[in-house]
């Protein structure tokens, strides 16, 4: 009983640290300055061209909308070093494959959004890495990179 | 006869450590100074230095099974983000982002003479920043007016304010315009941040380089030299270095408007102390004084363990396409603002 108490307890101290992890993020900008809260988007197509860039990638997908019309699209993404450090890489992911983004539409109202939640069109995490690639921060092994 | 193998064993012991050819030790390497323990110490344990180990042990599963769940594969049927925002704080104001993978923050927090730390911060001993002065509290009133929950409103023009936050680009945080990496992230102090958290110092006799990974910032260290004249001023201050014993010193001072460290000024004086704590790990100390915006100096310290990790380009200006969606996004919600005004 005790030790469940102590465990209790433990995990709460946990929870706090990572409540302030949150809270207290500085970023290299404030996607609260760039993307409209107003305009949510849900983006599906093709990836056309990827930008392997500092400070952040840029992922272009080509969205079909109502009555045919294709639009290019641009979507915020990770910093390459710290994709790259969890085994992805500019020839990770394959033009053509298939995503679905949602996120915010940029405040100018370009075709550019964050990229809140890319995934595959099942669902699974775009970003994640494969397993077994030997990447320092593998995320759990999922083969995602078909 | 027992004086000979007691010399022996703190000849021993001094020499473990490396050392250069100029009898130093030696501080270079790469260090990935990534910790989940904050700079300033969470309320519940506020009386107390560091962790045990069960609480240890409980952030680091905490925070692994965190990620483990931001892995796990969303609904392919999703629709959009809630319309006025999904309520998301910090860094991703109001609209998500800066998910699991983004981040590099560590996956656990930093242990320093056998004990898990609370908070990088130790002096005040109650691991909390002292209170700033009158002239701070008034300048961080003013930051505050200008930065305000991400609504995607011109606040500035339906208030009146002389000035917005959008007004010039000069006006935009340094590391939004990739002229230094955040949250002091390079330093000094060089404090942990989300991602880039790497480190390499690289030494010789008259100088010591921490290159960061964070906008390929490079401190150079002139050891035994002079400060810069008063009116030269640098962006990451201007450093000189001496050994006291198998400690260097470091002093930093001459820094522009906006050092790295949140709310400092000019005026800031960082002395740092890196030391080997082993071969694999160093010891960082720092000291702020800023008489300017904190009534009081403040210390912190940590460890640096050493990576096999590679730094990375993170050549910031590359494709800073953010900070032409921030102004051309101001300029029209202050087109409409003032047309929905005109029109009332």
């Amino acid at each position: 009983m005790k030790k469940r108490i102590g465990l209790a307890v433990a995990g709460a101290v946990a929870l706090l640290y990572l409540g302030m992890e949150v809270r207290s993020v500085y970023a290299h900008h404030a996607f609260g300055a760039e993307f409209d809260p107003n305009r949510p988007v849900l983006l599906k197509g093709p990836v056309v061209r990827l930008e392997w860039i500092n400070p952040h990638t840029w992922i272009h997908l080509e969205v079909t909308g109502e009555g045919g019309k294709k639009e290019t699209w641009m979507v915020e993404g990770g910093t390459p070093n710290s994709l790259l450090r969890r085994g992805l890489k500019r020839d990770s992911i394959k033009i053509g494959q298939m995503i679905i983004v949602d996120g915010y539409q940029s405040k100018d109202r370009s075709s550019r959004a964050n990229g809140r939640d890319i995934t595959l069109p099942d669902g699974q995490k775009f970003f994640m890495g494969s397993s077994g690639t030997g990447a320092p921060y593998d995320a759990p092994g999922k083969e995602q990179r078909k | 006869m027992i004086v000979l193998p007691i010399a022996l064993l703190l000849f021993q012991g001094a020499t473990a450590l490396p050392r250069t050819a100029g009898g130093e030790p030696d501080l270079s390497g790469t260090y990935d100074i990534a910790t989940l323990t904050p700079l300033t110490r969470p309320g519940n344990v506020k009386d107390r230095l560091s962790l045990t180990d069960e609480e240890a042990k409980a952030l680091a599963k905490a925070t692994a099974d965190q990620m483990a769940q931001k892995s796990l594969a969303s609904d392919p049927n999703r629709k959009a983000p809630p319309a006025g925002g999904d309520g998301s704080e910090g860094a991703a104001g109001n609209v998500g982002g800066y998910n699991a993978v983004w981040v590099d923050n560590g996956t656990g927090a930093f242990k320093l003479d056998g004990k898990w730390r609370t908070s990088i911060l130790i002096d005040p001993p109650n691991g909390q920043m002292p209170a700033m002065t009158q002239e701070a509290r008034a300048r961080a009133m003013a930051r505050g007016r200008m930065s305000r929950p991400n609504r995607g409103d011109a606040f500035w023009i339906t208030e009146n304010m002389p000035v917005g936050p959008y007004d010039d680009p000069e006006l935009r945080p340094v590391a939004e315009r990739c002229l230094m990496g955040f949250g002091s992230s390079s330093g000094p102090p060089a404090l942990p941040v989300l991602y880039n958290n790497l480190k390499q110092i690289v030494q010789t006799k008259d100088t010591v380089m921490i290159l960061n990974e964070m906008v390929h910032d490079v401190r150079l260290i002139r050891i035994n030299g002079k400060h810069e004249p008063e009116d030269i001023r640098r962006w990451l201050g201007d450093s000189v270095g001496r050994w006291e014993g198998d400690t260097l010193v470091v002093d930093t001072t001459n820094f522009k408007d906006q050092p790295g460290m949140s709310g400092a000024s000019r005026n800031m004086r960082v002395i740092e102390r890196f030391s080997r704590i082993d071969a694999k790990t160093l010891r960082y100390h720092f000291t702020v004084e800023d008489p300017t915006i904190w009534t009081k100096p403040f210390s912190g310290e940590m460890a640096w363990p050493a990576t096999d990790a590679r730094i990375y380009e993170y050549a910031c200006h590359e494709g800073n396409y953010s900070f032409g969606n921030i102004l051309r996004g101001a300029r029209l919600l202050e087109a409409e603002t003032l047309a929905k005004k005109n029109a009332k």
